[in-house]
């Protein structure tokens, strides 16, 4: 502890400067893990926070709910492979609306039944019990869609009243209500008189007891080759879109996740460099060369925890905010995830400085005739 | 760790040789050499550059590795030590004042003498006790969180031969200690080294090319290719 700490003390600009740069970093990939979070619950939250273990597309539908179109024969077809199990129509529509004065597309989400489709967890107040009510995104309570506010939807003016809130229930990054599957219909007929009563869009399935969610999707398809029957993980994770944001941020992480290392391995080689001659005068009057590694690794774990203790504090407010319709939030697993990572990584970048700190020959120190350094 | 004999010699050398291997050939940088040191006695070790002084100094201190022959160092027989051994005897039972880099540059003078209690026994008080009775004998109390780069060359030297006591060893070995510095400089540091070392009874190799530095020893030994003079 001895060397390394004066080392550090002594050379505190150089130090400082690493671990800010470090703590740079770890804001930077913390504020990434939250954006792709955000990022991808703004687009699927809807599914992934909806009650129904198992939802059922129209393979022509490509596991988008509003591109699924699921019609009598196939909805029969469903409701016999689960025998046993509760069966509920979703439909889901893109509408024009006015909320607190202003024009913006939102998204309606119909369910016939709580506990098929239905939003989970609510924030505040209830789930409709009625026509014109609905549950909304709480992301966009400020633009209208707090509990109280009547939303327009255009151009039929079918007024929709907010009776609660529930987090992460955005689908394609658009304000969006759940109601009653009746309201969505009258949505529908507001806007155009002359739809009719449009077939649901996709099916929300609760297995018969006894059955797993992923044997009763594999039923499910079993029984019909136009039916992409998804548990709700995999309905949210499939959707199209999804596996490519998490393709790019996968890459961009596994970018930090080579610069941190780099950036304190090159560090440390060239301060060992730097102070070879000091090693060398210590190796010659007895230090052990596990000391001296010790001495590094301690440095080592002292700016990556510095870096992570500056990166997490930058971090910890923004990570809060939202931005857009993009909720943000403080993601502890990745906080620690990330730390425990970038300890390792960063121990493991000091391996080539603590090799040559082993490698240094006590004899250097002698100076002189033919050893002069 | 050994017991080590309070009436063996601080030095002994039967026989000791050090040959370099090279590309073409090999370089004899010591040949046969034979060199008794006794407990507080002071030994010049004079002789032309590259005649094989600091190759001596750094067998008879464990630095080095001898070709042959048997090094005994305050009753240890040192000849056969693993480089952790080594390292080991060299923290216990040696002190070194090199010809060049001596002190730790981000280490302030005081710091540089307990570096010693640092990478060995970690005794704490007793150490900085040590380090601040010899800082006060060496004419440094007011310099002691002085960096080495705040320093004269002599008051440098100073912390270097401090640096070498901290561990009270057996033997001390000063590689050139005055050849940075002028003569009066130089004449002042080899009277401080001859008064720390009679007080405390170590014996001390002093390695010059100045034959008038040689005043202080209680003997000088003349090498010349290698070959010591008995
Ligand atoms: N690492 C080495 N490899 C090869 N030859 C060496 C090495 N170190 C020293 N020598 C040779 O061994 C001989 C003795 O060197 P040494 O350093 O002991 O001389 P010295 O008496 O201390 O000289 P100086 O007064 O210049 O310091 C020289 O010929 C030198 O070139
Ligand atoms: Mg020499």
């Amino acid at each position: 502890m001895f060397l390394a700490l004066k080392e550090m003390r002594r050379a505190k600009v150089r130090f400082t400067l690493l671990m800010a740069a470090v703590g740079l970093l770890v804001f930077l990939i913390l504020f990434q893990q939250s954006l792709q979070n955000g990022l991808i619950t703004a687009f699927v939250g809807a599914v992934r926070n909806q009650s129904a273990p198992v939802l059922v597309y129209s393979v022509d539908g490509r596991r988008v709910i509003q591109g699924s179109v699921i019609g009598p024969e196939l909805e029969a077809q469903v409701r016999d492979a689960v025998a046993g199990g509760r069966v509920g129509r979703i439909g889901q529509g893109t509408f024009t609306v006015t909320a607190d004065d202003a024009l913006s597309e939102a998204t309606v989400l119909g369910y016939e039944e709580e506990g098929l489709g239905s939003p989970t967890t609510l924030v505040t107040g209830r789930l409709p019990q009625g026509p014109g009510e609905a549950v909304a995104s709480a992301a966009d309570e400020a633009a209208g869609f707090g509990v109280g506010d009547v939303v327009r939807i255009e151009p039929g003016g079918l007024e929709v009243r907010v009776v609660g809130l529930a987090d992460d229930i955005q689908l394609n990054v658009a304000p969006t209500l759940f109601v009653a599957y009746e309201t969505y219909l009258d949505a529908v007929r507001s806007r155009n008189p002359d739809a009719g009563t449009p077939p649901p869009n996709v099916l929300a399935v609760e297995p018969a007891p006894g059955i797993s969610a992923g044997d009763t999707a594999a039923l499910i398809n079993a029984a019909s080759d136009d039916l992409d029957a998804l548990t709700r993980a995999d309905a949210a994770a499939k959707t199209p879109g999804v596996a490519q944001v998490q393709q790019s941020f996968r890459v961009i992480f596994l970018l930090y996740g080579l610069v941190v290392p780099l950036v304190t391995g090159l560090f440390f080689l060239i301060v060992t460099f730097q102070k070879a001659p000091s090693l060398t005068l210590l190796r010659a009057i007895g230090a052990p060369a596990g000391r001296l590694v010790a001495a590094l690794l301690v440095q080592v774990l002292l700016v990556v925890g510095g870096g992570l203790a500056i990166g997490i504090g930058l971090y910890a407010p923004l990570s809060v905010q939202r931005i857009g319709g993009i909720t943000l939030r403080f993601e502890t697993a990745a906080v620690i995830g990330w730390s425990i990572a970038l300890l390792v990584l960063g121990t493991a970048s000091s391996v080539v400085s603590a090799r040559r700190v082993v490698a240094i020959d006590p004899a250097a120190a002698l100076g002189g005739t033919g050893m002069d350094r | 760790m050994t017991v080590t004999d309070p009436h063996a010699p601080a030095l002994r050398l039967e026989g000791v040789r050090k040959v370099y291997p090279m590309a073409d050939g090999e370089v004899v940088a010591l040949e046969r050499a034979d060199l008794t040191v006794d407990r507080g006695e002071i030994v010049a070790l004079v002789g032309p550059s590259g005649s094989g002084k600091t190759t001596l100094c750094s067998i008879a201190g464990g630095i080095l590795r001898a070709s042959g022959g048997t090094i005994v160092v305050g009753g240890d027989d040192i000849s056969g030590y693993s480089p952790k051994q080594l390292t080991a005897f060299r923290r216990r039972a040696v002190g070194f004042v090199f010809q060049t880099v001596n002190l730790v540059p981000f280490l302030t003078a005081r710091e540089n003498l307990l570096v010693v209690d640092e990478i060995g026994a970690r005794t704490g008080a007793p150490a900085r006790a040590r380090a601040d009775q010899l800082l006060e004998e060496l004419g440094l109390a007011d310099r002691a969180k002085n960096l080495p780069s705040q320093l004269s060359g002599g008051q440098r030297q100073r912390v270097a031969i401090g640096r070498a006591l901290m561990n009270d060893p057996t033997l001390v070995l000063f590689d050139e200690p005055t050849s940075a510095l002028d003569s009066k400089l130089g004449r002042q540091v080899m009277e401080l080294i001859r008064s720390e070392m009679t007080a405390r009874g170590i014996a001390a190799i002093v390695v010059t090319h100045d034959e008038r530095i040689t005043a202080f020893a209680d003997r000088t030994v003349h090498i010349s290719d290698g070959v010591l003079d008995a």
